[in-house]
């Protein structure tokens, strides 16, 4: 039978006319498949059953009830043992959480972390909150890196070249015999290809290394290298040095094609201090918030969130910014070349930059050349930027190291005896132009300290001597955060598999005394501080930082004239003959490190929200050229393609599934080629192709193999990411894209409230006039003020108590207080009724129950939520959720308990006012929505779970009993936000790829996959639904600790601020707010009380207790590409029967959505 | 044509309704008695590898130990621990030192290895119930446990199902007491002389005053216990 669709029709539908968000290019284009997408209960294919078809599966039924009979014996209790401890170890209870600081070693910083251990075992990482920079947050990668300690596939057992087993004690053996080997002869012979380090314990080491083998090489090298900013401040201070940015102190920020606040260095530090600029309380601080220009070719984060963005090639930039230099130094001439649009552009963004002396900053990508940041430096100085929003600090340690390409070129001349190579993956991802896997069998023996047996150590040529490396985890070290404090590397465990560190292999070769790593973190601590008391040492473990162990910061200038005067890069005009390629490291897996993580694979990436994958982004205007060379196999007739790729290749009745097909494309430059899918993605320079690195590997183990393509063999090298010269051609072939994208769509109302700071500032009630449920009738009464006999609206506090029981079969937990009923019907207005729920109806019951002591709610700020997805991997660490592979997620049955929609909108309309729906556009603004379940106090989901699997409970908290549920998903059906999700099959209990095979297929997940489960939250199994629980574990350890202190006392309301959720805990910008309502002075209770909070869907009467503060942009009305409203709210306005009067009329914007236009309405 | 069935049969239908009636209850009735905790477990009382004595270590005429101090985490933790070998040996290093049924013990110790000790009280893996909420908030061992210092070897007394918790979560009055008798089993609100139903009286005074004092509100929806 045909389900009958009640959803609005985006476009044709008069009544109704929501804002136009659209999520993906077949929304915007109104597809016909979309639609019926959005018609179902799931995304498509989601609830069908596959695999086994139906007749086979009745037949497995059929003989497993047979079977079952037979197999009946087990009716008496199994009988359980207890293991206690034989002698108790320090500090371990069974059944507490202990927490252990420590940092994890990410190419040249260390971020510092706490990490959750229940009985040595490592269960989830959070961010220190002791490092302030970063303030508790960290990035995705922190985030997943604790699967990667539990990785079934990482190396067990050292191995010698010809595969024989090394125990520990041979591997020493054989270092210390390499070591003395080389003394003799100083080291010539020898070479060290290490990846680039943080850690003082190994700059100690390398310069032993150094002294005892004078003629070795020693090389470092990383695939996605951020070095160019710190080579050129190190060149112009004349010292090793580095920029660390002090953005909450700019006002004005220019970014240079550089992602600073996602995945460039100090990510997680500098998205915490670019959200304090742009935290705004009231609506009198509005316009004090800073403004983001952004020139980047690809849509990075940091673009995503900019004010103003210009879309331009990688090639260009340099150019650009000479552009942008000519008018704030003296002495650069303006390149010739650009429209005159960007000229505007750089003039005005430039004469902003200049209005705020000393409170802006330019901030240029770590792929710009050496040259480029030069300039960006002395334009910085002439800004009196520098001491203000940027310090130069001397970044000591680091040492001197050649590079790849170096060594592979003496590694091809000259005869090296013994190379090492410690971690890193070279074979896979050095670039093409290194050769490396030519050059490495060129070494007469090989010596590898690698964490699984991957690409490098399984080389068709030569066969290493395999060292197994330890994970962070389980090993001992140091490092620095990139602003240089000192942070611990402390194990949480025993290693698994007897793993060395680096430090631990260069110790064993410089024959350093102490060999262990606790040990040469000791004396690394006692050199830096002078202090060798075990205290220090211990409380610096504790803490987990080095309090005042910062970099110095550097007096010296970098000068306000560019040092090299010649400098001056053209522009390029590029054409679908002549592409430029951009590499970035990939969302997923960085530079592939994480390839073998699930969690890493599955997180869709933010823009894209395609997972497993790494497509080629390609803007709609290239897309469009493209169509003219459309394989002949793919027309169906002459002028049936849509505007964009994904259209296109829909019409060939492939794309049937609500997945995504790409087209494949061969990439050639130099004479080299690569293929890749293509998908279209707008905000991409026009002839920028954009390639994400860390995929297609052919050795990763058994998550990360399959996965994506490889781009790394058409790469020149790591630190310069963009090369123009490219040409294009469709294979003809496709690929299957698993992109959550157009999963669970809804359908462009008021969702993300949008205004500028300048409407904000004179209408602080913008938010509140927006979206269905400001033309309805009020969704909460007035009620009488008991003390002033005054009529008013409730509080927060109030409304969360006030619970009717709308449509429910079952009554809301009562929440009113321990009060005189006759007092309380003072709250009754005219038209309201007891049967409401306000009050029950027992006329003899005069006081009624109490109330709960704390109501949890949420919010969730718009305006510092860069999107980063941290958040939904810090979810899915702490709540068990399973990875269910991409085939699952092209069925559309994904387990995220949170995701981040991401909405684009643009600024074509049609002559009759309403939105263009005909072309792609390439320049949209985004807006990022994190959604999660919102805990409704009506909600939709347990008026019709027919189990009462789903009910409210009394701190406010909608329930998901996994016992009870039956599997009906009416509830998934029934919610609008669709934030629930369902066990299709056994994900926790079978393996990847056995799904289908039930009983019959390997039972079991790895026992080291177990190891990471939290304890303290259920597993769930096949037929259960799940959601967000606000980490009700959480919650209820706090409330149990905080009676536990306070025992036999009525103290019992857990402070403010003790509780934080998962996603709050890991958020770097603090977006996320969690608490008590009740609690009047609670930070939540705060906000909720703004006036730019609202709930989405509000109309729906679902009272959430998960609400948002709307979006404010800063845009600068001198710019070219000004806008008098976002583009989202154009767009609302256009639609919602206002378009008329202003929506075209960009004069008349926001102060024409005053009150009185709205009671009319 | 001659009838096939006799008169008889007529009344066959009704007969077997009433069959099925009849042994559709005695199979429901049979299934939820039996297939209950309070058949299922009540009276488990498996041997343990070492013949520990509660009611000699804990009982009023032993020793009268402290639960605390072997099952030192209660107060801390969601899990009442078993004591490690360690904290045997601290008495019976000295005490019965070579007693053979403290051979496990012995052995322990000097291995490493832990005693199997058997589990009698087990909670279902979804059902998250926390010691440390309840001992701190006046609801005695005696409660769930039963009278353990009066045991010679542990068994399960009450039955641990979802209404024997609930019972106590809907009427906490009925059940807490001051903390300074939490531990101390034999505790009664009134003296020793009173009836039952006097004792019953007392408790339920005294309770409704601690509810009100400690603002005690037992969790009744399930996220209190299943997460």
């Amino acid at each position: 039978m045909k389900r009958k669709s009640y959803h609005t029709k985006p476009t044709t539908e008069a009544e109704f006319k929501g804002p136009n968000y659209w999520r993906s290019l077949d929304e915007l284009q109104g597809a016909p498949e979309f639609q019926e997408w959005v018609d179902q209960e799931f995304a498509e294919g989601a609830s069908d059953l596959s695999a086994p078809d139906r007749r086979n599966f009745l037949k497995i039924m059929a003989a497993s009830f047979g079977l079952a009979g037979v197999g009946m014996t087990g009716c008496r209790m199994p009988e359980r043992r207890i293991y206690p401890y034989s002698k108790q170890p320090e500090y371990i209870i069974p059944g507490v959480a202990t927490y252990y600081s420590t940092s994890m070693p990410f190419g040249r910083e260390n971020i510092p972390l706490v990490v959750e251990t229940h009985q040595a075992r490592p269960t989830k990482v959070e961010g220190n909150p002791s490092y302030t920079l970063n303030g508790g947050g960290t990035n995705l990668f922190a985030q997943v890196s604790i699967l990667d300690l539990y990785d079934p596939d990482r190396a067990r057992k050292h191995h010698d070249s010809k595969g024989n087993f090394l125990s520990s004690k041979d591997v020493e053996a054989i270092l210390a015999e390499k070591a003395s080997n080389f003394k003799d002869t100083g080291g010539s012979g020898l070479a060290v290809l290490a990846e680039p380090s943080s850690s003082p314990t190994r700059a100690r080491l390398v310069k032993a290394f150094k002294a005892a083998f004078p003629k070795a090489i020693w090389a470092e090298y990383e695939a996605v290298d951020f070095s160019n900013s710190s080579k050129s401040a190190s060149k112009l201070l004349q010292q090793p040095s580095r920029p660390v940015l002090r953005l909450e102190k700019a006002k004005r920020i220019l970014s240079f094609d550089s992602d600073f606040s996602g995945f460039d260095v100090h990510g997680t530090a500098n998205a915490r201090a670019f959200a304090s600029g742009r935290r705004i309380k009231s609506a009198k601080e509005a316009t004090k918030m800073s403004r983001l220009y952004a020139v980047e070719s690809n849509l990075s984060l940091t673009g995503a969130n900019a004010d103003h963005r210009l879309r331009l090639a990688s090639t260009n930039i340099p150019a650009f910014v000479n552009l942008v230099a000519s008018h704030i130094l003296v002495d650069i001439k303006a390149p010739d070349g650009f429209s005159k649009e960007q000229q505007k552009w750089a003039e005005k963004c430039a004469d902003d930059l200049k209005s705020k002396k000393k409170q802006s900053l330019i901030v240029a990508g770590s792929n710009l050349s050496v040259e480029v940041h030069s300039i960006v430096y002395a334009m910085n100085e002439k800004l009196g930027a520098n001491s203000s929003t940027v310090d130069y600090v001397a970044a000591t340690e680091v040492s001197e190291s050649e590079s790849i390409q170096s060594l592979a070129s003496k590694l091809n001349k000259q005869s090296i005896e013994t190379l090492f190579i410690l971690g890193g993956n070279p074979i896979y991802n050095a670039p093409g132009s290194a050769q490396w896997s030519i050059a490495q069998s060129k070494a007469k023996e090989i010596i590898r300290l690698g964490y699984a047996e991957d690409e490098t150590s399984s080389s068709k040529g030569k066969k290493p001597t395999f060292i197994v490396q330890s994970h962070y985890l389980e090993s001992w070290g140091d490092g620095r955060t990139w602003d240089g404090t000192y942070v611990p590397v402390q194990p949480m465990l025993e290693p698994l598999f007897q793993g060395f560190s680096d430090i631990e292999v260069l110790a064993h070769l410089t024959s350093d005394p102490k060999t262990n790593g606790n040990d040469l973190v000791k004396s690394t601590f006692a050199k830096l501080t002078g202090n060798s008391s075990s205290r220090a040492f211990s409380k610096w473990l504790s803490e987990g930082v080095l309090s005042k162990s910062e970099y110095k910061q550097i007096s010296g200038s970098t000068g306000d004239s560019p040092s090299n005067k010649d400098f001056s890069p053209r522009v390029t005009t590029l054409s679908i003959e002549n592409l430029e390629l951009r590499f970035v490291p990939s969302s997923h897996t960085w530079d592939g490190r994480y390839a073998n993580n699930g969690w890493a694979q599955e997180c869709p990436h933010p823009i894209t929200k395609v997972t497993w994958d790494n497509p080629i982004l390609i803007s709609a205007k290239l897309a469009e050229e493209l169509e003219d060379v459309i394989p002949e196999a793919w027309r169906m007739s002459d002028k049936v393609f849509g505007q964009s790729l994904n259209q296109l290749v829909r019409r060939t009745n492939e794309f049937n599934r609500g997945r995504e097909i790409a087209p494949i494309a061969e990439i050639t430059v130099d004479g080299q080629t690569i293929k890749g899918p293509l998908h279209v993605q707008p905000g991409i320079a026009d002839y920028t192709l954009i390639l994400p690195l860390g995929h297609g590997r052919t050795k990763a183990g058994r998550v990360g193999e399959g996965t994506g393509h490889d781009f790394n063999p058409i790469r020149r090298s790591s630190d310069s990411s963009a090369i123009s010269g490219a040409t294009i051609r469709l294979t003809g072939d496709t690929y299957k894209l698993a992109n959550t994208q157009e999963h669970w769509s809804m359908e462009g109302r008021a969702i993300v409230r949008e205004a500028t700071a300048e409407e904000y500032s004179k209408h602080p009630e913008f938010t509140s006039t927006l979206g269905m449920e400001s033309h309805s009738p009020k969704l909460y009464p007035k009620i009488k003020d008991v003390n002033t006999g005054k009529w008013r609206e409730m509080t927060e506090a109030e409304k969360v108590k006030h619970v009717p029981r709308g449509n429910s079969a079952y009554h809301p937990p009562n929440f009113t207080e321990i009060e005189k009923k006759s007092e309380r019907l003072e709250l009754l207005i005219p038209g309201r009724t007891s049967r409401d729920g306000l009050f029950d109806d027992d006329p003899d019951n005069d006081e009624v129950t109490q109330t709960y002591h704390q109501q949890w709610g949420m919010v969730v700020d718009f305006n510092t939520c860069i999107g980063c997805n941290a958040c939904v991997v810090a979810c899915q660490s702490e709540n068990n959720i399973p990875v269910v592979g991409k085939d699952q997620v092209l069925r559309g049955r994904e387990m995220h308990w949170m995701r981040i929609d991401r909405y684009f909108s643009n600024n074509a309309y049609r002559e009759d006012g309403k939105p263009d729906k005909m072309e792609i556009p390439d320049d949209v603004q985004v807006s990022f929505h994190s959604m999660m379940c919102q805990q409704c106090d009506k909600a939709p989901c347990e008026s019709v779970c027919p189990v009462n699997a789903t009910v409210q409970d009394e701190q406010g908290l909608n329930t998901m009993a996994y016992n009870r549920c039956i599997g009906t998903r009416y509830c998934a059906n029934n919610c609008p936000y669709k934030v629930r999700r369902f066990n299709f099959l056994d994900y926790n209990k079978r393996q990847e790829g056995h799904f289908y095979e039930g009983p019959l297929g390997p039972s079991g997940v790895n026992e080291l996959h177990q190891m990471q489960k939290n304890p303290d939250v259920s597993v769930r199994m096949r037929g259960v639904m799940e959601k967000c629980t606000f980490c009700v574990q959480r919650i209820q350890e706090a409330k149990i600790n905080h009676k536990a202190k306070n025992k036999g006392s009525g103290d019992v309301l857990v402070p403010d601020g003790t509780i934080q959720t998962a996603c709050q805990q890991s958020c770097p910008t603090d977006a996320i707010t969690f608490g008590d309502i009740l609690d009047e002075k609670s930070k939540v209770s705060e906000l909720k009380s703004s006036d730019r909070n609202y709930a989405v869907l509000g109309y729906l009467d679902t009272r959430p207790r998960t609400s948002y503060l709307s979006k404010i942009r800063n845009p600068n009305p001198e710019m070219p590409n000004a806008y008098l409203q976002p583009f989202t709210r154009k767009e609302y306005e256009s639609r919602n029967g206002h378009g008329g009067e202003h929506g075209n009329n960009e004069d008349s914007h926001g102060a024409s959505h005053d009150e009185d236009s709205i009671h009319k309405n | 044509m001659a009838n096939i069935f006799s008169r008889s049969s007529n009344w066959a239908p009704i007969k077997i309704i009433i069959g099925i009636f009849f042994l559709a209850t005695v199979v429901t009735s049979a299934v939820t008695y039996y297939a209950t905790p309070k058949y299922l477990r009540v009276g488990y009382q498996p041997q343990q590898p070492v013949p520990f004595d509660h009611s000699w270590h804990a009982g009023k005429d032993g020793l009268g130990l402290d639960c605390r101090f072997c099952h030192n985490n209660v107060t801390k933790s969601e899990h009442s621990n078993v004591p490690p070998t360690s904290t045997c040996m601290s008495c019976h290093s000295v005490i019965k030192s070579n007693s053979p049924k403290l051979a496990p013990v012995r052995e322990s110790l000097q291995s490493g290895e832990p005693i199997e000790w058997v589990k009698v009280h087990k909670t279902p893996d979804y059902v998250y119930f926390n010691h440390s909420a309840h001992v701190n908030r006046g609801v005695s061992c005696v409660e769930c446990h039963g009278r353990v210092d009066e045991m010679q070897t542990v068994r399960h007394d009450k039955s641990h199902s979802m209404a024997f918790c609930l019972d106590c979560h809907r009427n906490p009055q009925d059940h807490v007491r001051p903390i300074e008798h939490v531990f101390d089993l034999g505790w009664q609100p009134a003296s020793g002389s009173a009836t039952p139903k006097e004792q019953k009286q007392a408790q339920r005074e005294l309770g409704a005053e601690l509810v009100a004092d400690w603002k005690i509100q037992p969790p009744k929806s399930c996220f209190g216990c299943h997460r």
